[in-house]
């Protein structure tokens, strides 16, 4: 597929080395940083991921088991920093995601008021949230009520969204809606803000949620993990590091700020509460030099991001997605059933079933597991975990898109 | 949701996504290869198939590979760059870590590969072990991490031998 948007014809906008992915090459589209602090695409993540072990870094090998969630602020920052190139990237990736049938989290940005409204914020602002009487439409069409949504958005003006003409298949852009008049085309200190102190962030950490603070502003209370304050979501692996390159971003484009937050913050001298014990809490898994023996290969909770799922999996019976919609165990019992990661259309009625890794239970539905893999395109491809995604099929009727897909 | 990547059973049937992706990251690196190059390294499509690249590296200086020319194939797979990309020794070269079929023995184009590893870090690494053999880890060709490490002067006259027979 030639596609001449991509090459560097992307003149009018120099981007700076600080925001090219280092695996693809290319500017950053739709950021995940990882604990180490360094930033990838998202898609490049997913498919850097190891899916029996836990996986590590590009840049620095520094092991993770988690796929964060996108860096909204990031996301948002880099749109309005390179618009043009950002956009391109947004309809390469599209025309990626229309052939593969799996898509990454759509973004509202009226939804995600960066600090302003937690209520908002709390949803992650992903366009998931399907209106009801959608649901009978949306049969392997992930972005059929997204139509509905972007109709909806251009009534409120959106003006940084990009809106994707779902409908001609032609995934154009539609131009007059971006960068309208009353959104500054430039970076604003309020759209880099912490978002506990509501300052420009110093030396900023972004957590697992994709949420954003201050390194000063986290503190883990003693015996426990790190949680987002806005969202309440769970940090896994300890404090997470600096992601440096937005660091420099910010020294560089506001150096006035810049230097009174860095004056200030080494003026109060925090001293940030990290207790070695605090740091080994949590859901950190043991070190996986061999497979775990109950770890569900090549399948990730769309909650927390944990690939592997070891143990329970939880598994949506109501998500016809090809990629499907799991919860581990701890996050099926805790967390409330948001929108999964690949813009899953999961609700609230969506019935869940329980997949156990019993070696008898496998052993006796083994029908179906001489079969090839699921003839997934992509990643999916290597999904190890065919075995048990068949025997669900089996007891489902083999009616639903996975179900198909995995017996051809 | 069901997670694509690395270590999984691998069943590398090219979707057409990953071809276009693995091909613009190859186009990507072969612009800056021409921008810019590595010392005494070049590399580049072999003829229109963007994935079978060939590439040279000059001897460097002080090395009793000093004046040759090694010419290597790297074929790059097609969920490149998450798997590493396959490359072998066309021309013969007296070395500890490259067999008679020209295969190298190189963490980083196995276990140790990352998606960030580009072409120009490969060759770089390449170039590092014309000038530090490594024959204490396994090495490929064990006679000649044996002579390598008991005497060298020895090694390096074979070596300097073989470039001016395979390598000029």
């Amino acid at each position: 597929m030639e596609d001449p948007n991509t090459h560097d014809n992307v003149d009018s906008e120099k981007i700076s080395e600080s925001f090219l992915c280092c695996v693809c090459l290319e500017l950053l589209y739709k950021p995940v940083v990882l604990s180490c602090g360094h930033i990838s695409c998202f898609w490049c993540v997913h498919k850097s991921m190891d899916t029996l072990h836990e996986s590590h870094c590009p840049i620095c090998r520094h092991p993770y088991n988690h796929f964060p969630t996108i860096c909204q602020m990031l996301h948002l920052l880099l749109l309005k920093e390179y618009p043009i190139a950002y956009k391109r990237r947004e309809n390469q990736i599209l025309e990626e995601e229309k052939e593969m049938g799996i898509f990454s989290p759509q973004f509202n940005s009226q939804a995600y008021n960066h600090g302003g409204n937690p209520a908002s914020l709390s949803t992650m602002g992903f366009e998931s949230k399907s209106p009801s009487d959608s649901l009978s439409t949306r049969k392997g069409e992930p972005y059929a009520n997204l139509e509905l949504l972007n109709s909806d958005s251009q009534v409120q003006d959106d003006g940084v969204c990009a809106l994707i003409e779902i409908r001609s298949g032609n995934s154009e852009v539609i131009g007059n809606v971006s960068l309208k008049e009353n959104t500054s085309k430039q970076v604003l200190v309020s759209d880099v803000l912490c978002l506990a102190c509501k300052q420009l962030l110093f030396h900023p950490v972004v957590l697992n949620c994709g949420h954003v603070y201050c390194e000063s502003c986290i503190i883990i209370p003693a015996g426990e993990m790190l949680k987002c304050q806005v969202c309440q979501t769970l940090h896994p692996r300890g404090f997470p590091k600096v992601c440096l390159e937005l660091d420099h971003y910010l020294e560089e484009n506001f150096p006035k700020e810049y230097v009174r937050r860095r004056d200030a913050v080494q003026l109060k001298q925090v001293v940030i509460e990290c207790s070695t014990e605090s740091c080994k809490q949590g859901k950190n898994l043991p070190r996986l030099t061999v497979p775990h023996p109950n770890a569900h290969f090549g399948v990730g909770c769309d909650s927390c991001g944990i690939v592997p799922i070891i143990g329970d999996r939880y598994r949506c019976k109501d998500c016809v997605e090809k990629i499907g919609f799991d919860l581990c165990g701890d996050c099926y019992n805790t967390c409330s059933k948001l929108p999964g990661r690949f813009n899953q259309q999961h609700t609230t009625e969506h019935k869940f079933e329980l997949i156990r890794l019993q070696v008898d239970a496998y052993a006796s539905e083994d029908s179906e597991n001489g079969s090839p893999p699921p003839a997934l395109p992509g990643d999916a491809q290597e999904n190890a975990d065919s075995g048990s995604a068949a025997n669900v099929t089996s007891t489902d009727g083999g009616e639903d898109q996975t179900g198909s897909q995995s017996t051809s | 949701m069901i997670s694509g990547g690395r270590g999984g059973k691998s069943a590398p049937s090219a979707s057409s996504w990953a071809v276009s992706a693995s091909g613009k990251r190859i186009q990507r690196e072969m612009a800056e290869l021409n921008l810019d190059p590595p010392p005494d390294c070049s590399a580049g499509p072999k003829g229109d198939n963007l994935y079978h690249w060939v590439a040279t590296i000059l001897g460097p200086q002080g090395t009793p590979y000093e004046g040759g020319i090694y010419f290597l194939d790297i074929t790059f797979p097609s969920d490149y760059p998450f798997k590493p990309p396959k490359v072998v020794f066309k021309t013969r070269i007296f070395h500890c870590n490259v067999d008679t079929a020209g295969v190298l023995s190189l963490d980083i184009l196995k276990d140790s590969w990352s998606p960030a590893l580009t072409i120009t870090k490969v060759l770089l690494a390449i170039r590092a072990i014309f000038t530090n053999p490594d024959p204490s880890d396994s090495p490929l060709i064990p006679g000649i991490a044996r002579l390598y490490l008991a005497d060298r002067a020895k090694h390096d006259e074979l070596a300097a031998e073989w470039t001016r027979r395979f390598a000029k």
